[in-house]
């Protein structure tokens, strides 16, 4: 009687013993765990089962049973988990076509350009696309009559309202909301030019910078011009000015950057550049306001001074190398199979 | 405007030993942009791109006379010669006159000069007229069109003559057309008239003279010709712009009259003139010069403050060197204080410099743009937020791309036949008065049509589902004349209505926008299908719309799915965002979810409001499916402040039925 007990644990051990070698899963073993040494387990019912108060050895051995049985149990699930897996899957399979959604370069072009603006500490405005005579032209120092009026190749609504074809009536506008300089505007919009072939869209965008403060000069103008070109295009481009002439600036540049394929040399592989002419790319116009432009935004030219360009958003992204647009006007298609490149 | 000139012709006029190459690289910098260079047998050619305000260096020897100053401040030898303003003038004043001209109008012929040489000899040029001819682009006809047209190049002033044996020059009459009348132009063209073009009428009451566009084939030169009237004049630019764009004869006549070159340039071009037709023609004067305004206007001075100059340029430019640059460019110079100059225009430069600033760009670009430092700004201006409206659009564009979505760019501009297969009304929409096309002639009011016909153009060529977007302005009219100006989003998606609504829904939660509602009324834009579409509603404001379209638009436009369209004003979602993110607190005790099933006839949306509204206790209501009028909805129960008991759930759901009976 004294070693029934024993005979009685030992059982236990051996049915145990006897179940693990039936299991082949982890699954299986955890139903083990659960039927010996769950809470209505074949462990616990020992306790009840025997003598436990009689001879105090006999709890002793049913806690060694449990930890003897909780060993066995964990010993083949990792022996289990550490054979190698049975099931074939084949890893090189792709996985699943999820939507493949896509910003448009173009909202992608200006997202950049806020960015670089908002470092320099400009701030993003819009302003209307469709304007009158006065923002669009007159007051920008442009008369009735001037050449430079069908040269901009308008769009009009009636003969005094047009469809923008450049973003500079926001310098009027802008002067206007602030009143007391300093102004640091970044105008983003859509514009319109009376025009369509491989190199213009009858609707494009362009961003038009204005800055006006006390003691603003041309070197600023510089600094500015060369921090965007750099930022965008790349730290190895290079800007240069050349004369030239808008009414609504005094004195007026042209923009010019340095080809990012022949480095500003013009020559390629002892040949003359196809991308650029002369080692240099035109960006576009920009300048120092216009004294009577100033003036009709309501601020004093004596106390103020400031500049001003206006560019391209599709001509920027056209520059950029490496997107190899052939036609702009593929940023007006909506096929799907191009938008989805991007 | 582009102008061609040879190298040998700039350097009739400028003397320095500098190279073509390096010339045409230093003055594009500085000057006129000398665009291309291409080298010849045995000269070069130069491609110019003329400024436009700067007509004076729309020939060789206005880019020389840039060019010596360009050159001389970089260091460079370089002097102008032949200077046609230092030329001596003769005015024959001993000989009679052989023509007579009536200026009726002078606002129009601001300066007019002629002269008449007989017993001319009709031959080929010399060589190096021909070359200089053939190299800018111009046929080589005889010696005496060809000192025409070469003077033209050399000076930038274009001249005309007239066979005089062919013409009625005892009376003639420069004046404004009249409509209907016709002038036949020395390229066989007959032109039809309108008022406003300027003309000269012989005495014999013919038009024998476009003027600054073309000369009149009746009294054409020709190899018989014997004596000739010489004309040297200066019209009025507006009259010769719109007459030149009118009939497209876009001569280099006509350009350069539409730009206002100096009229104290005529003179010294007839005097040239002159000298040529004896050296090649054997021609003699016959008569006096006609000058229509003998007298000089007074030059413009203008005084420059050069401390200021140099803080506008931002760099310290001697005063010494403002008088040099200026006075190289032909201004003179007094100075008056230390710092201030006095300085008098050049004849050639009355139009295009008026104030200070011009100036400044004068010395600033000779003086050189590359000399000066890039230097950043320093403005003390407080940092601005970005503007809603801006944010909440890029807020948008982000979140749909990331989630699958293809943002597309239309165009702003919609035709009729768009317009009316959405069945919306052309009188709401702007028009433009000088449209390109029909396809581009109308401001859009919806972004919806353009999406539809994005859909049907997708058809067939991408895999469907579509998942598109835009988000661009529309243009409503407004009372006062301009539009009104609204942003908006639209989506279309090929796929279920309820996902679509998903989405739109984790997009207002994105952006912070919560309590609204859709709701069902008919008081829709015209293309959507009442029945299937809804307002989303944010208290009192309207956010947008979300549905299908009629089935008869989409037969209309061709697309054979059945698309969602949500329509949405950016505006109304920029205003409604709540601009902070709240926590709400996490409750320890476990959430209870309960399912039920009501049957009523009231919409979907106000039973899920009527659930809501219970208790405090219900967290969430989730919509399972429908059978009939016998909804399910999963609830979900949760307290921060305790387990919730079986008891008080179902004494909620009682409630919740009770509101169903």
């Amino acid at each position: 009687m004294a070693n029934d007990y024993k005979e009685t644990i030992e059982k236990v051990k051996s049915n145990l013993i006897e179940d693990i070698s039936k299991c082949s899963t982890v699954k299986e073993l955890e139903l083990l765990d659960i039927k010996y040494l769950g809470r209505q387990g074949e462990v616990n019912k020992l306790f009840k089962s025997l003598p436990i108060k009689e001879n105090p050895l006999i709890g002793k051995e049913i806690n060694e049973l449990k930890n003897i049985c909780s060993k066995l149990i964990s010993e083949m699930i990792t022996h289990l988990l550490n054979q190698p897996s049975q099931d074939s899957f084949d890893v090189t399979i792709p996985g699943n076509r999820l939507p493949a959604g896509s910003l448009h370069l173009i909202s992608q072009a200006i997202s950049d350009i806020e960015t670089i603006f908002d470092k320099l500490g400009f701030t993003r405005r819009r302003y209307r696309e469709v304007e009158s005579d006065w923002y669009y032209a007159e007051g920008l120092n442009i008369p009735k009559d001037h050449p430079a009026r069908d040269d901009q190749e308008t769009f009009y609504l009636s003969d005094d309202v047009v469809l923008t074809a450049h973003t500079s009536n926001g310098q009027l506008r802008e002067m206007e909301r602030v009143k007391t300089p300093p102004i640091k505007m970044i105008n983003i919009g859509k514009t319109y030019r009376r025009q369509a072939d491989a190199s213009h869209n009858a609707v494009f965008h362009q961003f038009e910078g204005l800055l006006v403060d006390k003691n603003i000069n041309i070197t600023n103008l510089i600094g500015v011009m060369d921090y965007f070109v750099k930022a965008y295009f790349g730290q190895d481009r290079t800007i240069r000015l050349r004369p030239h002439h808008f009414q609504f600036t005094e004195p007026s540049f042209e923009i010019d950057i340095s080809c990012g394929l022949c480095h500003g040399t013009g020559i390629l592989n002892e040949k003359p550049c196809k991308v650029c002419k002369s080692g240099w790319l035109e960006l576009g116009g920009a300048g120092m306001v216009h004294p009577t432009v100033l003036k009709n935004g309501g601020l004093d030219p004596k106390i103020y001074s400031g500049f001003a360009f206006g560019w391209g958003v599709e001509r920027v992204l056209m520059m950029k190398s490496g997107l190899n647009l052939p036609d702009l006007r593929l940023l007006y298609t909506d096929d799907l199979r191009f938008l989805k490149q991007f | 405007m582009d102008i061609k000139i040879t190298d040998k012709a700039l350097r009739f006029f400028l003397d320095s030993p500098i190279k073509p190459v390096d010339l045409a690289q230093t003055i594009s910098l500085c000057g006129p942009t000398f665009d291309r260079l291409h080298q010849l047998d045995d000269d070069y050619l130069y491609e110019i791109e003329v400024i436009t305000n700067r007509i004076d260096t729309a020939s060789a020897q206005g880019v020389a006379r840039d060019s010596v100053a360009i050159l001389k401040q970089q260091g460079i030898k370089a002097e102008l010669k032949n200077d046609p303003y230092q030329e001596k003038i003769e005015l024959y004043t001993h000989l009679p006159h052989t023509f007579h001209f009536d200026i009726a109008d002078q606002e129009i012929v601001p300066r007019f000069t002629a002269i008449s040489l007989e017993n001319i000899e009709v031959k080929d040029s010399p060589k190096s007229t021909q070359d200089l001819l053939t190299a800018c682009g111009e046929r080589p006809i005889n010696n005496i069109v060809d000192i025409t047209n070469e003077l033209t190049l050399l000076y930038g002033m274009p001249c005309h003559i007239f066979d005089l044996d062919k013409l009625g020059a005892q009376k003639l009459i420069i004046r404004q057309s009249r409509s209907g009348e016709k002038i036949t132009t020395l390229d066989g063209q007959t032109n039809d008239l309108k008022e406003g073009d300027i003309v000269i009428e012989d005495g014999a009451g013919r038009l024998v003279d476009l003027c600054g566009i073309m000369g009149g084939s009746v009294a054409e030169t020709d190899k018989h010709t014997k004596n000739i009237l010489l004309i040297v004049p200066v019209y009025h630019p507006v009259n010769i712009r719109k007459t030149s764009l009118r009939l497209q004869k876009r001569t280099l006549a006509s350009q350069i009259y539409e730009k206002q070159p100096d009229t104290e340039l005529c003179l010294p071009v007839l005097t040239q003139a002159i000298k040529l037709f004896q050296e090649r023609a054997k021609a003699h004067v016959s008569s006096s010069v006609f000058d229509s305004s003998p007298s000089i206007a007074p030059a413009k001075t203008i005084e420059l403050d050069t401390e200021w100059a140099n803080r506008l340029i931002g760099q310290n430019i001697p005063v010494d060197n403002y008088v040099s640059i200026l006075k190289n460019l032909g201004f003179s110079i007094k100075n008056k204080s230390s710092q201030g100059i006095l300085c008098t225009v050049p004849s050639w430069r009355k139009y295009d410099i008026n104030i200070q600033e011009d100036l400044v760009e004068e010395v600033a670009r000779v003086y050189g743009y590359s000399k000066l430092p890039s230097v950043l700004p320093q403005v003390n201006l407080a940092p601005e937020p970005k503007e809603p409206l801006l944010k909440t659009e890029t807020d948008i564009k982000t979140f749909l791309s990331h989630r699958g979505f293809n943002e597309i760019f239309n165009h702003s501009l919609v035709s009729e036949s768009l317009i009316s297969k959405t069945e919306l009304d052309k009188n709401d929409h702007l028009k433009l008065i000088n449209a390109l096309s029909t396809d581009l002639q109308f401001l859009r009011t919806s972004l919806v049509p353009s999406l539809l016909q994005n859909i049907k153009n997708n058809q067939g060529k991408s895999e469907e589902p579509f998942f598109i977007y835009e988000l661009s302005n529309v243009y409503q009219k407004n009372s006062d004349k301009l539009a009104n100006e609204l942003s908006k989003l639209a989506i279309a998606t090929t796929v279920d209505i309820l996902d679509t609504k998903g989405y739109v829904e984790l997009l207002l939660k994105n952006l912070n926008v919560t309590k609204y509602r859709y709701i069902s009324v008919t008081d829709l834009p015209p293309y959507f299908l009442p029945e299937h579409t809804s307002v989303i509603k944010h208290q009192g404001h309207t956010l947008g719309f979300l549905g299908h379209i009629k089935p008869s638009i989409l037969r209309e436009i061709g697309i054979t799915s059945n698309p969602v369209i949500v329509e949405i004003d950016t505006q109304t979602l920029s205003d409604l965002r709540s601009p902070n993110k709240i926590y709400t607190p996490i409750s320890e005790f476990p959430e209870l979810l309960e399912d039920m099933t009501i049957e009523s006839t009231e919409k979907v949306g106000e039973i899920i409001a009527k659930i809501t509204s219970v208790s405090h206790l219900v967290k969430d209501v989730q919509y399972l499916t429908s059978y009939q009028n016998k909804h399910s909805f999963r609830i979900i129960f949760s307290s921060l402040l305790n387990n919730l008991s079986q008891k008080e759930i179902a004494g909620i759901k009682e409630e919740i039925s009770s509101l169903f009976v």
